[in-house]
């Protein structure tokens, strides 16, 4: 593994790293925000409906449908009295509140009616509501008359996981905020050191630039693993979401994609003579992945020509895996194809960093 | 042949440094000694030098420590990148063990180049460098591990304490380190904790200087080291020099300060446009070219040397 040479200098590097607060600070606010957003503007659907309902009836058939509202996910059911719930929907702390009529379900009068009310200016989900409503009624006409239904329809389960975009979203959010904390962490700190002059003040000794590059890397490594899992505690504790398959594995392949970023930043930070450069570059590196990696929608999803080109960048693979564990539970064995894209990428990477990487102080 | 340059300060000397500050109160004066410059100026009519300590001699018998050898360094030009122009063009010498050797010379006259290339830092153009031995472009990183080098502008990492940074330098040599011993070295022990930002222009340099000892180096060099410094800055750092080399040390330095170059070096070598314009002594750089009047034995500075040798032009 490493070295004592590199351990030493990498445990420098993460000091160095972990007493800049402020850009930790920056670090984690961001793609908090970011994830909060997305939750809050596409979390906002899955709301149930709060139903008040007022059962005037001693009937068995009103008992069984309020049995069947409670059940069902879509609604929050509170019961009352008719004025009390009328006067709640008046305020505005109701929405919606079902009178089931004392005759409700009485074979011998005539079609009971029910009552159900709403202020339809305010309330726009009466199109949805009104067909889970008669549904339920036409389930118990049926059982109290003891018909078998006509036509039934049966719900095969498919894809066992149900999947929100939050879901699907946050393993290409992660994998995003990877690259980005990684090529920026080794990019930017290469360039700065080099401006600074204290690169060359650290070549004047015999280490070499594999050393450096190794210590570097492992530093930010462990930087971005803290920053990975404050994330992760967020999206799961926070906002919900879902990792289905391992956590171990997850991680491992979060580890994976970072040296291979961090390795991508390094050959940025070699290229780019100035602060201004590697920005210019680093966007040119990160946003074409953001946009065609899948992050935020399928690759299928996109225009056939630039599919191609898609389904090689690191951050397709990194995403892919991370996306393949997380909602479908994938283990490391079945994401196989997505890890050697990775180690490809790691390869070119670290041979490119190594050769192209230089500590000499470079004329703009 | 024989070759004379060594000028080790005694503690009179030393003493000297705080009363006195011309060359006047140097003992050994007339101490003849026929003196050979590489430059060709063969006739030496005085023959003057200061005295040096008798195990000198023994240093002089042995191969030179550093051996530079028609270094040429090349930068393309700023305002037309097809075309090159020499930084450092044909430069020889020769640097014996415990010498402490000054190298001079107006801004953009090659001296940092010419350290650079010697450190392994600048990759050499034309002809060679052997330091202790190493060929410089074979195996710089051998060279580097038995020197240390105290660059012209060190910055270092804002966020360490002098103790991690020295630690930190230690185990790129891979070397266990003593932090607090090198500081105490230095006069800096009180500053153990503190971050380089917060240390004064005199403090970071003795600093630089602690961090280019932690490998115990054979030859130290420092590059205008006290360029900057305030009057008693300056001195401490002559001191720490002199005692280094007292020591045993070999010390290469570059600078502005005729004053610096006359009490520390015992050889200086005048750089002037990528090339070596003199190298002998101080005392007999200032007999050959200090100007009138003549009659007087010692007269004039090594400023006027310099002056004489690189002309009155302003350079950047």
């Amino acid at each position: 593994m490493l070295s004592k040479m590199q351990r030493h200098l990498a445990k420098d590097f993460m000091r160095i790293f972990l007493r800049d607060r402020q850009s930790i600070f920056f670090s984690l606010f961001f793609p908090v925000v970011f994830l909060s957003i997305f939750a809050f503007i596409r979390g906002g659907g899955a709301e149930p409906i709060p139903l008040g309902v007022v059962n005037q009836s001693d009937s068995a058939a009103a008992a069984r449908l309020v049995e069947m509202l409670r059940e069902d996910f879509a609604f929050t059911v509170i019961t009352g009295a008719e004025d009390e719930l009328r006067g709640q929907l008046i305020a505005g702390e109701q929405m919606l509140v079902l009178v089931l009529p004392p005759d409700f379900s009485d074979p011998a009068a005539p079609a009971a009616s029910l009552r159900l009310l709403a202020d339809t200016s305010q309330f726009n989900q009466l199109p949805l509501v009104e067909p889970m409503l008669e549904q339920k009624l036409m389930m118990i006409e049926r059982e109290s008359r003891g018909e078998e239904a006509m036509f039934s329809i049966e719900i095969e389960n498919v894809q066992a996981l149900s999947q929100s975009y939050l879901d699907f979203l946050l393993p290409g959010l992660l994998g995003m905020m990877l690259m980005q904390l990684s090529v920026a962490g080794s990019g930017y700190n290469v360039v700065e050191f080099r401006r600074k002059g204290i690169l060359k003040r650290l070549f004047v000794t015999p280490i070499m630039p594999r050393d450096f590059i190794v210590a570097i890397v492992a530093a930010r490594l462990g930087i971005v693993l803290i920053q990975l899992t404050v994330l992760l505690a967020f999206a799961v504790f926070a906002l919900d979401a879902r990792i289905v398959g391992n956590f171990a594995e997850f991680y491992l392949v979060a580890v994976i994609a970072s040296v291979v970023f961090l390795n991508i930043g390094f050959c940025i930070g070699s290229v780019a003579k100035t602060q201004q450069a590697i920005m210019a570059i680093g966007n040119i590196v990160i946003f074409p992945q953001i946009v065609l990696s899948g992050v935020f929608y399928p690759i299928d999803a996109m225009p056939g020509f630039a599919q191609p080109l898609a389904q090689v960048l690191p951050l397709t693979f990194v995403v892919a895996a991370l996306r393949d564990i997380a909602v479908a539970g994938e283990t490391l064995a079945q994401v196989a194809p997505s890890l050697i894209g990775m180690a490809v990428w790691f390869v070119i990477g670290f041979a490119l960093a190594t050769r192209l990487f230089v500590w000499k102080e470079v004329a703009a | 042949m024989k070759r004379s340059f060594m000028r080790r300060p005694s503690d009179t000397e030393l003493c000297s440094v705080a009363g006195r500050t011309t060359c006047q109160g140097w003992q050994g004066w007339g101490q003849s000694k026929p003196l050979k410059s590489r430059q060709g100026w063969h006739e030496q009519p005085h023959g003057i030098h200061k005295n040096y300590s008798e195990n000198m001699t023994e240093e002089i018998a042995k191969p030179p420590i550093i051996r530079a050898i028609d270094l040429v360094k090349r930068y393309p030009l700023p305002e037309d990148k097809s075309r090159s122009f020499a930084a450092v063009d044909g430069v020889s010498f020769e640097i014996h063990e415990r010498e402490i050797y000054g190298i001079l010379g107006p801004n953009g006259a090659g001296k940092t180049t010419t350290l650079e290339m010697l450190e392994g830092l600048n990759d050499i153009d034309g002809g060679a460098a052997f330091v202790d031995g190493i060929d410089v472009a074979q195996d710089p990183y051998g060279v580097k591990k038995i020197i240390g080098v105290q660059l012209q502008e060190s910055e270092y990492f804002d966020k360490l304490n002098l103790i991690e940074l020295l630690d930190l330098f230690g185990a790129l040599y891979r070397r266990d380190i003593d932090a607090m011993e090198l500081l105490a070295k230095v006069h800096l022990t009180e500053k153990a904790k503190a971050r380089p930002a917060n240390l004064s222009g005199g403090q970071k340099q003795r600093f630089s200087i602690a961090c280019a000892l932690v490998n115990t180096p054979k030859i130290l060099f420092l590059d205008e080291p006290t360029t900057g410094l305030d009057p008693q800055a300056k001195r401490r750092l002559w001191e720490l020099a002199t005692e280094l080399n007292n020591a045993g040390m070999t010390i290469v330095l570059t600078t502005h300060n005729m004053e610096e170059a006359e009490f520390l070096c015992g050889r200086i070598a005048i750089m002037d446009h990528g090339k070596l314009v003199a190298e002998d002594t101080p005392e007999s750089l200032i007999m050959r070219h200090a100007p009138e009047p003549p009659e007087a034995p010692l007269h004039g500075n090594i400023e006027d040397v310099f002056l004489a040798l690189t002309g009155h032009a302003l350079r950047d």
